[in-house]
């Protein structure tokens, strides 16, 4: 299993979640759903590292990326200029997406999952609402705040299907490329929610890519550790130390 | 006034909706307290929980049992308030029930959010209930409730739809949740299959004419009545069954022209106002209404003997008469 497979298991998941969350009338005005290719890896992991995978687990995956897409979408809403008809519908494509995950879950039965999708919808709720709240955060709580985004949905679906022992490089892999992203955001001179937040956290003798930087360098140490000591197989750790840019070169 | 008068047609029931109440606030309880106050907002508008209400009657013809009953009430009631904060988003609508929309209180993503979390603890909180037809049902009814509103976008400032558009949409955007109170209560307490069917017509019937009651009231009733200002609905551009009644009007056609460009005054909304109430649009509107009425009281009819036959009766013909 080499790195084109793994892209082209991607794909066809992809492909499978479109399928699922197709509505022409929403196409006609928007976008496809946002499917993040790094979190289907993750979810997939299980899967490409050799575990058992039956249908009602592919579904239960599938279920997972159309929650993801649910979120992904109510995150393109402006805070204050909603009005156009493609963001009204973009309010209407997350909800819709919402009802076809419970309704795929509703038609195999599977209560379980959908109580802990549930949960995990919920809490990753109350961490995004947190850059409303007027309470003043640490540098700490905002790293907490992306965990949850990246990884709570897919840690409740390792949990269900005792995938536990993924949990380590699931989380430090999604969260290290996103701060590795919001980095190059930054140093591009761009902007975005975390990077506002973290910024507001700051001591004067602080900068944005110091603190990033630091704690990216951090993750890379730990993820490398954690491979060396992993029993994923071998082409697996190659793909993600590459992905995460951990290769030796 | 009217909502005192509905609560007594089931004071009987008080002391369960009291259950169900206290329910509501609890499954929201939020280690955010920007979320809960959020999610509570909305709550504590006082809606009139008719969704809880047509449960507990229907469960009431079978095996009733709170404990079990409530499992379905509360979603369904949280699920109605969700999709009302995501409403607000795309209705622009700052004002509900009298009091300012989550969205204008904080912003649309707060709205966004607090929504997607009430979503979030309606389901959880269904999953007491293990029965795979429930959630079968209740997932149906929810992709519905979407594509009604999605066809409703679509419909905007379009007179030219005829009234098959109209109850395809307000089934979807109201009938629906109602049907599947009424179903979904039966089926939680264990009723006969011929009994389930009977309330889920009932619901249905109910639910339409509710919907155009509403749709009349946007009308008829008072700015103060309504919490917002009336005409809202065409305004927004929605078609609704007296319009589409009065859609040969040549002063409401140039009315909905200049509502899709956003050009409306004041004094014209007041006017367009009396041209509605004035017309017989109102009264053909209360006949349709009427008719799905006399269709929700034959589904009566046919349940096995009960008191609960009565409440249903009674409240079919208050939302009939309601002014609210």
């Amino acid at each position: 299993m080499d790195a084109t497979y793994i892209k082209k298991k991607i794909e066809q998941f992809k492909t499978t979640i479109n399928n699922q969350l197709h509505h022409s009338t929403l196409l006609k005005y928007i976008d496809d759903p946002i499917l993040n290719d790094e979190q289907l890896f993750y979810l997939l992991l299980p899967l490409f590292n050799g575990e058992q995978w039956d249908e009602d687990l592919n579904i239960s995956a599938v279920t997972v990326a159309m929650v993801h897409a649910s979120l992904n979408e109510h995150e393109k809403i402006d805070e204050y200029h909603a009005t156009s008809k493609e963001q009204q519908l973009t309010v209407l494509s997350g909800d819709y997406y919402s009802g076809r995950y419970y309704q795929a879950l509703a038609n195999t039965g599977n209560v379980l999952l959908i109580r802990e999708m549930s949960k995990g919808i919920a809490t990753r709720c109350e961490q995004q609402i947190k850059v409303y709240e007027k309470n003043k955060l640490t540098i700490q709580d905002w790293f907490d705040y992306i965990v949850s985004i990246e990884t709570e949905l897919i840690n409740k679906f390792y949990s269900i299907y005792e995938f536990d022992k993924y949990y380590t490089i699931m989380t430090n892999g999604l969260v290290l490329q996103r701060l590795q992203r919001e980095l190059l955001n930054y140093q591009n001179g761009q902007t975005s929610t975390f990077i506002k937040m973290i910024q507001s956290c700051l001591d004067s003798s602080d900068s944005f890519d110091k603190v990033i930087g630091q704690k990216v360098n951090k993750l890379k140490d730990q993820t490398n550790e954690f491979l060396q000591t992993s029993t994923l197989n071998d082409e697996l750790k190659l793909y993600i130390k590459n992905q995460l840019a951990l290769v030796q070169k | 006034m009217e909502k005192m008068k509905l609560k007594m047609l089931y004071t009987d029931l008080k002391q369960d909706i009291d259950i169900i109440e206290k329910e509501l606030e609890e499954a929201l309880n939020s280690s955010s307290h920007l979320i809960y106050e959020a999610s509570l907002h909305l709550l504590q508008a006082g809606g009139k929980r008719i969704r809880p209400v047509f449960v507990l009657i229907s469960a009431k013809f079978g095996n009733y049992d709170i404990d079990r009953v409530k499992n379905i009430a509360v979603p369904l009631e949280l699920i109605h308030s969700a999709s009302l904060v995501h409403d607000d988003v795309i209705d622009n609508s700052d004002m509900r029930r009298g009091q300012h929309t989550v969205k204008a209180q904080w912003n649309n993503r707060v709205a966004m959010h607090t929504g997607d979390y009430i979503f979030a603890r309606a389901l959880e909180y269904v999953t007491k209930i293990e029965n795979k037809k429930v959630h079968q049902i209740l997932a149906h009814t929810m992709v519905e409730i979407v594509n009604g509103e999605v066809i409703q976008i679509e419909d905007k400032f379009r007179l030219h739809q005829n009234l098959k558009d109209y109850f395809r949409r307000i089934k979807r955007k109201t009938a629906l949740l109602i049907e599947s109170s009424c179903e979904l209560g039966a089926i939680v307490a264990d009723c006969d299959p011929k009994v389930v069917k009977n309330l889920k017509r009932y619901g249905y019937y109910v639910g339409m004419s509710y919907q155009i009651i509403d749709d009349i009231l946007d009308f008829t009733s008072t700015d103060k009545e309504l919490g917002k200002p009336a005409g809202s609905d065409l305004l927004q551009g929605n078609i609704t069954l007296p319009i589409l009644l009065l859609k040969d009007h040549q002063e409401i056609q140039q009315f909905i022209e200049r509502a899709s460009n956003g050009t409306v005054t004041e004094q014209e909304r007041l006017e367009m106002l009396q041209i509605v109430r004035n017309s017989d649009a109102i009264k053909k509107s209360m006949q349709i209404s009427n008719q799905y009425l006399v269709k929700a009281l034959k589904e009566v009819e046919a349940l096995p003997n009960n008191p609960m036959k009565k409440k249903l009766r009674d409240v079919a013909l208050f939302i009939g008469k309601r002014k609210f």
